[in-house]
């Protein structure tokens, strides 16, 4: 299935647009769409998402169409064809 | 080098209190239970001024004390621990307030020899204060009268014969007393609550230290091991190591307000559908020339920026930052990056508060719209939503108070809209009398109950917005939000008061004070407090800066949203729909007061809960205003 993966700032830098159409398994999930960034991207991507001291992907929101998600409890949320991944940048402070 | 007696290693030991009427001044020890009750900055700041304000003084008198501090971990190496705090009873809030900055001047005061700074009193005729390694000394400042921020730090570099000297200064708009003037130390700024105006109100230009000292830890071991680890988690994590490095602040424009968490036309909206002018991206990509830190602070989240071709070519800028574009920018309906930087560079040398001024010009945008605001009250001004090119003369009028418009505007948004009346109080969008900063109310919950309940009023600093935007809590819900809040009060006044920056917070929270935050303090300073006690100090802060509130008349009545927050739900963006009704406010009201502690009708601290947390003389002080 077809997937647009949306991004912004360090991410779009790593994965070099800002709209990146993607195709995935079917029944991919959140984890496992980040999961397939990675292996593509490689740590370039994976410093973006996860704490490099602990192994967990930080907790960040993401958003499916106009739906938000959140990485603390969805990561096994499953994506379907067409769907448009916002990732949001894993961000403290402001 | 300085040599302290004190009991407590990472504190210089000592204040300095300058009487400005008498052009005096004395060394002041600091006291065991100040360091052991009220860590420093906010804490200590909130302690002194609780003792030394009579209550109902105006803050614009000498009556009114303003005080620079450190904490006790400022001028370590450990990361973040670089900044100043200023203190006093605001002329915005009427209430006690705190603004913390960034930079070098923090450290060097604690190099110099001293924790803190307390002005009292007004100077006869304009002065500064120079403190050269522990000698001081009162100058006159008559030549530096009316000189823009960036001015005064140049001349006092020539004056006093080097650059390595920090300095904080006030510009024209804190000697004519604009309630929202700020102070700028090097390119940084003491921004809210209008501390600028209370400096200039005492006639005090500026604060000159230079200090060739050190500060002391009890074991340089231990705190060797402990910043091998900080550094380490700085540099595992995504925010810290990748993000803030690369687009500091401004990368929230995009995370904001594709979320449709950011504030548009003076909230009218919270989705931008062209914020990507105003995005870090764009501004990397436009003006960006290098990265800047902070003393001891790995995170390079500065941004240097010079402008580009056109009418803003060369304006050299330290930004700006998030808040700035969301006020100067998207909050005044337009999303030009050069005009945001020039504006924000401009509203520093003026010395203004950047959000306070983006909003105030946003609330006048929306007024003169609706024909609240005459083209006479604006001064000829064709003041709509999206006029880019209004932004930087608005700035000037509001920072000399020039005209109509200038002098409406300069005394703050809820003065403004009392005198506009007509409805406009419905959509004047601060709390307490403080703008709100540029961080959504409707689409978080317990950040709105952080903006109704803070003692500041419109601080993004007493709540916090991390955890509903980063999902580590829901946002759908306002359940638990009650404990939520005062938990994330503590360990920003905590962090407030050692002063930590609260822009790596999720290295050191963010969502209670952690005992990662318990072993920084007791590495710099050989305090053996538990993570409970620590707890204990924080939520003894809280009721005291409550207390002072209490004093000067906040009640649970003031612990409100303006209606727009409370009537008109997000319009359009992922976040359309949400809105934080009356009832949902009072129910969260009712969760934090019972968590703390707090009378549920009057929202005025328990004689008990005081009592507990070692507050015995407030106890008995809040008695008449029960």
């Amino acid at each position: 299935m077809k997937v647009i993966v949306k991004s912004f700032a360090n991410i779009r830098d790593v994965l070099n647009t800002g709209e990146l159409l993607l195709d995935v398994a079917a029944g991919t999930t959140i984890g496992g769409l980040f999961a397939f960034l990675t292996e593509r991207y490689g740590a370039a991507f994976d410093r973006q998402i996860r704490d490099q001291m602990s192994g967990d992907i930080v907790p960040f929101l993401v958003m499916i169409n106009e739906t938000v998600y959140r990485t603390t409890t969805d990561l096994g949320v499953s994506l379907t064809d067409g769907d448009a991944v916002t990732v949001m940048i894993p961000f403290d402070g402001g | 080098m300085h040599r302290s007696d004190f009991r407590y290693k990472g504190y210089a030991g000592k204040l300095l209190r300058v009487n400005l009427s008498a052009g005096t001044w004395r060394d002041e020890p600091l006291t065991n239970e100040l360091a052991e009750g009220y860590i420093g900055g906010a804490g200590m700041a909130a302690r002194i001024l609780y003792d030394e304000l009579k209550p109902g003084i105006d803050p614009l008198s000498p009556e009114n004390k303003a005080i620079f501090l450190t904490g006790p971990v400022v001028g370590t190496m450990i990361p973040t621990a670089n900044r100043i705090g200023l203190y006093a009873k605001s002329p915005l809030t009427n209430s006690f307030f705190h603004s913390s900055a960034g930079g070098h001047f923090a450290p060097e005061l604690k190099f110099a020899g001293y924790d803190g700074i307390i002005f009292e009193g007004k100077a006869p005729q304009p002065v500064y204060l120079f403190i050269d390694d522990g000698h001081i000394e009162l100058r006159p400042a008559t030549h530096l009268w009316g000189m823009d921020t960036n001015r005064v730090q140049l001349a006092l570099f020539e004056e006093l014969g080097s650059e390595e000297i920090h300095i904080a200064a006030i510009g024209p708009a804190g000697e004519k007393l604009v309630r929202f003037a700020c102070v700028i130390c090097g390119c940084r700024a003491l921004g809210r609550g209008g501390l600028g105006a209370v400096l200039g109100s005492k006639q005090l230009k500026a604060v000159a230290v230079r200090g060739q000292g050190a500060v002391e830890v009890p074991d340089m071991q231990r705190m060797k091991l402990f910043l091998d680890e900080i550094f380490a988690r700085f540099n595992a994590n995504p925010a810290t190591a990748e993000i803030l490095p690369r687009y500091g602040t401004p990368v929230m424009v995009n995370a904001n307000n594709s979320l449709g968490l950011f504030g548009y036309k003076n909230w009218q909206d919270e989705f931008y559908p062209d914020a990507e002018g105003l995005s870090g991206d764009t501004m990397r990509k436009k003006i960006v020339k290098r990265d800047k830190s902070c003393f001891a602070c790995p995170a390079r989240c500065g941004k240097f920026s010079i402008g580009g071709p056109g009418p803003y070519e060369g304006v050299r800028n330290e930004g700006p930052e998030y808040e700035d574009i969301f006020s100067l920018g998207s909050m005044c309906g337009h999303n030009d990056i050069e005009v945001v930087s020039a504006a924000e560079r401009l509203c520093d040398d003026l010395g203004v508060d950047a959000i306070e001024t983006g909003v105030s010009i946003a609330f006048a945008m929306e007024c003169f719209e609706r024909g609240l605001l005459s083209l006479k009250d604006t001064d000829g001004i064709d003041l709509k939503f999206g006029r880019a090119d209004l932004i930087i003369p608005v700035i000037e009028k509001i920072a000399q108070r020039d005209g109509a418009l200038g002098s409406l505007l300069a005394e703050g948004v809820k003065r403004a809209a009392e005198k506009i009346g007509n409805g406009s109080e419905h959509f004047a969008m601060h709390g307490k009398g403080l703008t709100f900063a540029g961080h959504s109310a409707r689409g978080m919950p317990g950040f709105a109950l952080g903006y109704a309940t803070g003692p500041r009023g419109g601080s993004h600093h007493d709540g916090r917005p991390t955890g509903e935007r980063t999902g580590l809590v829901p946002r759908e819900t306002i359940e638990g939000k009650g404990e939520y809040t005062a938990r994330i009060n503590h360990l920003m006044i905590l962090t407030d008061s050692m002063i930590l920056c609260h822009l790596t917070e999720g290295i050191w929270g963010p969502l209670d004070i952690t005992d990662l935050v318990v072993r920084c303090l007791n590495t710099a300073t050989g305090m053996n407090v538990t993570l409970d006690e620590a707890r204990t100090a924080a939520e003894r802060m809280w009721n005291l800066i409550r207390a002072f509130g209490v004093r000067e008349g906040y009640r649970r009545e003031h612990d409100r949203l303006p209606p727009r927050f409370m009537e008109e739900p997000i319009k359009s963006g992922p976040s359309r729909g949400m809105v934080i009704s009356r009832q949902m406010l009072d129910d969260m009201l009712d969760q934090y007061y019972e968590f703390r502690g707090w009378d549920k009708q009057t929202g005025i601290p328990t004689a008990e809960r005081l009592k507990a947390l070692g507050l015995e003389d407030v106890a008995r002080d809040l008695e008449k205003y029960r």
